[in-house]
C-alpha cells in the first residue's frame, strides 16, 4: 500500500492564506478588552443573549510551547509554523502504522480543519501566569498525582478491563465538559439556552448538561461531589460568570484535586464570538491560580445525541479480542509443551 | 470594530493536529495492525450511531455464500450537521472497505477508507451526497 | 321555637350559601388553570418536575410482586399500581404481546435500564428521578437527572429526524395552555418500563403538558407503533414539582455502575 496523503506542503501553503488575522501598521495585539465597542443582544428580559450553538475547537495549546517566548506570533511566525509542520508531513498515515489502524477523520467531516474553529496568534491558551505555563504543582499535587498514576498502572493496559481505559474510552466523560471546557478535538461544540433562571449549556460529547442558577444559591454541601462539580452563576455586567466546586476528583483537569475551583467568564464579544476564560484556583494542586482564554465561536447545529456507552461496542470488542488472544496463546503455549 | 487581533474563523484545510493519540491507540487494540483487509460488497445498514458509526456489509464469502461484514466508521454528528441523513447512502450501495482486522476473529474490521467501486470516497471528497465541506 | 322572620333570614343565609357555592363550582369549572407566561408569551413550564407512582415498574394496572433479587427482599419487590395506560390494558398485536411476555420473563438480562442505556420516550419523564425544563422561545430541553439523558424540542424550524436515536427527534408547539410535542426517529432499543413493554423503530409519541395548577402539569401521551399495536393508545399522569428550595437536578452518572456488569467478565483475570 502506498503512503495516504493527507496534506502536501503546497496545500498548505494555498490554504495557509485563508483568513490570516491582520494586524494593521502600528497596532500591538492585546487580549479581549473588557469593554469594546460590541453591544451583545439581550433576551427578552434583559440578559445578555450567549444562546446559539457555538465551537471552541482551536489549534492553539494550552501551554506556550518550549522554543517560544511570546505572548502573541506575528502573522509570519504563524504562517512559518504552520508551514514547517505541514513539511514535517505528521499528518499521514504510514499503513502499518498504529495512526493508520483508524478510519480517516477527514471522511467523516471530524477533522478539525473541516469545520468552524478559533484561530488566532496567541501562542497558548493560558494568559497567567505571563509565561504561559502552569504553574508550578505543590509537593502535595506531585503526590496525589504519583500515587493515582501509579493505581492506574496496576489497573494493567486497555485490554485488561474496562475500568483500565481512559474516560472518554469507557464512555465517562469528555474533555468538552470539564469544567473548564476544553476543545474535545471533534464535534468540539455546544448549545446555550437561557431562561430569567437559568443557564443551560449541552455539551455535544456525552451528551452533558450543565445547569447554572443564577438566583444565588450557595453551593450544596460538600457530601454532594460531581464529575462536573456543582456550578452557580450570576451576571457582572455583560459577563455571565460561573463558579464551579464540589468536584468528585475522578476526572483530574491536568492533575487537579477534588477542591478545585473554577471560575469561568463568557462574554459576547461579537456576534459571531464569545469569549471564554476559565481560573483554577486549586491550592492544594498549584502554587498559584492560573487564568487560560478560550474563544467559542458560532457554528450551527443540530447536536445530534452523543449516546456513547449505549453504542461502546468498541471497547466490548476489545475485550473480546484480548482474551481470545490470550487464549490461543495459552493454547499454542500448552501444545509446544506437548510435542 | 475591536482594535487589536482580529480573530477569524476559518475553515482552511490545515494540518491535522492533535488528534487524541490515545483514540488511535484504542483502535490499535480493537483491531489488529498486522492483518490489513481488503473488502467488497453492498451495504445492508449504516448504524448512525456514537462513538463510532457502524456499516453493515454484504460480502461474498470463500463459499460464494453473502457474509455481514461490520466495519467501523467515525461519529455521523458533523456528517448531520452537513445534511446527510439516514437515506443518504441507499440500502445496497456498493462499496469498497480498506481497513484493519478485528482482533476478535469475528468479521469486523476498521474501515480505514471506504469508497465507492470508482474510487470516489463516501461522504468528504466522494460524489455522496453531503459531500463537500461545512454547511454554513 | 323561630319566629318567621329568624327562619325566613336562615334561609336566605342558606339559600345564598348554596348560591355562592354553586358559583364557586361553576368557576372552578368554566376557568381551568393559566398559568404565568414566558416573556415570548406562552405558559411557563421551566422548573424541575418528577412523576409519583409506579408507572416505571409497569405502566399497565399491576399487583404487587416479589423483586428479581432476592438478598433485597422488600426493598427491591415491586409496588401495586392502578395503572396509567387509558383503557388499562395496552392495545398488543398477538405475536407483539408474545414478544412482550418473553421481555419480561427475561428482564433481568434484557431491560435497558440495568444498563444504565437511555430510557426512551416517555419512560425518561416518569422515571424515578427529577427532570428540569429550560424553556426559551426556540427551543425547550428537557434535562433528566438519570444518566443524563437530554431532549431537545424544536420549536421552530421543525426537522424529520435525520438518523434514528435513544431519545428521538421532537418537534414542538403550543396549543393555547398545551406543550404539545411530536417525536418520531426512535430506534426500537428501549422499554417503556421494567415490565417488559416495548416497541419498534416505528414509534411515534405525542405528548401534551398541560399545567393544571402552579405546582403541577397534566402529563398526556399518545404511543402509535403499527409494527406492535393494534391501535394508537394513551397514557396520562399528573407531575409534581419539585418545591423544595433550591431543587436541583444532580448527577446520576450511572455508566460506571454498570461496567463491572457489563465488562466483568471479559476482564483479564489475575494470574
Amino acid at each position: 500500500m502506498n503512503k495516504r496523503p493527507r496534506m502536501t506542503l503546497g496545500r498548505a501553503m494555498a490554504l495557509l492564506a485563508c483568513g490570516l488575522p491582520v494586524l494593521a501598521a502600528g497596532q500591538t495585539p492585546s487580549r479581549i478588552a473588557a469593554a469594546g465597542d460590541y453591544t451583545p443582544p439581550r433576551t427578552a428580559y434583559g440578559h445578555p443573549d450567549l444562546q446559539g450553538f457555538w465551537t471552541n475547537a482551536t489549534y492553539t495549546p494550552l501551554e506556550r510551547p518550549d522554543d517560544v517566548a511570546e505572548a502573541f506570533y506575528t502573522p509570519e511566525e504563524l504562517a512559518a509554523r504552520l508551514a514547517r509542520a505541514a513539511a514535517n508531513e505528521s499528518a499521514q498515515t504510514e499503513p502499518g502504522t498504529v495512526p493508520d489502524v483508524h478510519y480517516d477523520f477527514t471522511q467523516f467531516g471530524l477533522d478539525r480543519s473541516q469545520s468552524t474553529f478559533v484561530q488566532d496568534l496567541r501562542t497558548s491558551l493560558i494568559v497567567a501566569p505571563e509565561d504561559g505555563k502552569i504553574p508550578p504543582m505543590t509537593a502535595e499535587g506531585e503526590q496525589r498525582n504519583a500515587a493515582r498514576a501509579e493505581a492506574q498502572r496496576r489497573l494493567g493496559e486497555r485490554w485488561d478491563s474496562a475500568q483500565a481505559n481512559q474516560l472518554d474510552d469507557r464512555c465517562l466523560i469528555m474533555r468538552g465538559s470539564g469544567p473548564p471546557m476544553m476543545d474535545a478535538g471533534y464535534n468540539a461544540n455546544y448549545q446555550i439556552v437561557q431562561t430569567p433562571q437559568h443557564v443551560m449549556i449541552l455539551v455535544e460529547m456525552i451528551h452533558d448538561v450543565r445547569l447554572i442558577p443564577l438566583d444565588g444559591r450557595a453551593q450544596p454541601h460538600a457530601n454532594v461531589r460531581q464529575w462536573m462539580g456543582t456550578s452557580r452563576g450570576r451576571w457582572d455586567g455583560d459577563t455571565l460568570v460561573v463558579e464551579t466546586t464540589n468536584f468528585n476528583g475522578k476526572n483530574p483537569f491536568r492533575g487537579s484535586s477534588e477542591h478545585m475551583r473554577v471560575i469561568e467568564r463568557f462574554t459576547r464579544v461579537a456576534d459571531d464570538e464569545i469569549m471564554y476564560s476559565f481560573t483554577i484556583d486549586d491550592p492544594a494542586t498549584w502554587t498559584r491560580p492560573w487564568t487560560a482564554e478560550l474563544p467559542m465561536k458560532a457554528t450551527f447545529g443540530p447536536l445530534f445525541e452523543h449516546a456513547c456507552h449505549e453504542g461502546n461496542y468498541g471497547l466490548y470488542n476489545t475485550l473480546v479480542g484480548a482474551r481470545l488472544e490470550e487464549a490461543r496463546a495459552a493454547a499454542e503455549a500448552e501444545q509446544g509443551e506437548q510435542n | 470594530m475591536r482594535m487589536g487581533v482580529a480573530i477569524v474563523a476559518c475553515s482552511a484545510g490545515w494540518l491535522l493536529l492533535g488528534q487524541p493519540t490515545s483514540a488511535h491507540h484504542a483502535f490499535a487494540a480493537e483491531f489488529d495492525i498486522n492483518k490489513p483487509i481488503t473488502l467488497a460488497g453492498t451495504l445492508t445498514a449504516w448504524e448512525m450511531i456514537n462513538p463510532h458509526s457502524w456499516f453493515h456489509v454484504e460480502v461474498e464469502g470463500p463459499d460464494g455464500e453473502p457474509v455481514t461484514w461490520m466495519i467501523e466508521g467515525g461519529s455521523p454528528n458533523q456528517l448531520i450537521r452537513m445534511g446527510v441523513t439516514k437515506n443518504s447512502v441507499p440500502i445496497g450501495s456498493e462499496l469498497v472497505i480498506e481497513g484493519y482486522l478485528a482482533r476478535d476473529g469475528t468479521n469486523k474490521a476498521v474501515g480505514r477508507d471506504i469508497t465507492f467501486p470508482d474510487g470516489t470516497r463516501l461522504f468528504i471528497g466522494g460524489s455522496a451526497p453531503g459531500a463537500g465541506g461545512d454547511r454554513r | 321555637m323561630r319566629s318567621w322572620p329568624q327562619s325566613l333570614m336562615i334561609l336566605l343565609v342558606v339559600l345564598a350559601c348554596g348560591v355562592a357555592v354553586g358559583s364557586h363550582e361553576a368557576r372552578g369549572q368554566a376557568a381551568p388553570y393559566r398559568a404565568p407566561r414566558t416573556s415570548d408569551g406562552h405558559p411557563d413550564l421551566n422548573g424541575i418536575w418528577q412523576a409519583i407512582g409506579s408507572a416505571h415498574w409497569n405502566i399497565e394496572p399491576h399487583a404487587a410482586a416479589p423483586g428479581l433479587v432476592t438478598e433485597l427482599g422488600a426493598s427491591i419487590a415491586v409496588p401495586p399500581g392502578a395503572g396509567v395506560v387509558d383503557g388499562g390494558a395496552i392495545p398488543y398485536r398477538p405475536e407483539a404481546l408474545a414478544a412482550r411476555q418473553a421481555n419480561y420473563a427475561d428482564r433481568l438480562n434484557l431491560d435497558p435500564e440495568i444498563k444504565c442505556y437511555l430510557p426512551g420516550v416517555p419512560r425518561a419523564t416518569y422515571m424515578p428521578f427529577p427532570f428540569q425544563i429550560v424553556q426559551s422561545p426556540q427551543h425547550i430541553m428537557l434535562v433528566h437527572e438519570y444518566a443524563g439523558a437530554v431532549r431537545t424540542i424544536y420549536m421552530d424550524n421543525h426537522m424529520e429526524a435525520p438518523a434514528d436515536s435513544w431519545m428521538g427527534w421532537s418537534n414542538g408547539h403550543f396549543e393555547g395552555e398545551t406543550l404539545v410535542v411530536d417525536s418520531t426517529g426512535f430506534n426500537d432499543k428501549t422499554w417503556f418500563d421494567r415490565a417488559g413493554n416495548f416497541h419498534s423503530a416505528a414509534l411515534h409519541v405525542v405528548e401534551r403538558f398541560t399545567p393544571r395548577s402552579a405546582d403541577t402539569l397534566m402529563y398526556e401521551v399518545t404511543i402509535e407503533d403499527p409494527n406492535v399495536f393494534t391501535r394508537p393508545w394513551t397514557m396520562s399522569m399528573p407531575l409534581y414539582r419539585r418545591v423544595e428550595p433550591n431543587a436541583e437536578i444532580l448527577e446520576f452518572r450511572c455508566v460506571e455502575f454498570v461496567e463491572d456488569l457489563i465488562y466483568g467478565d471479559l476482564a483479564k483475570q489475575p494470574d
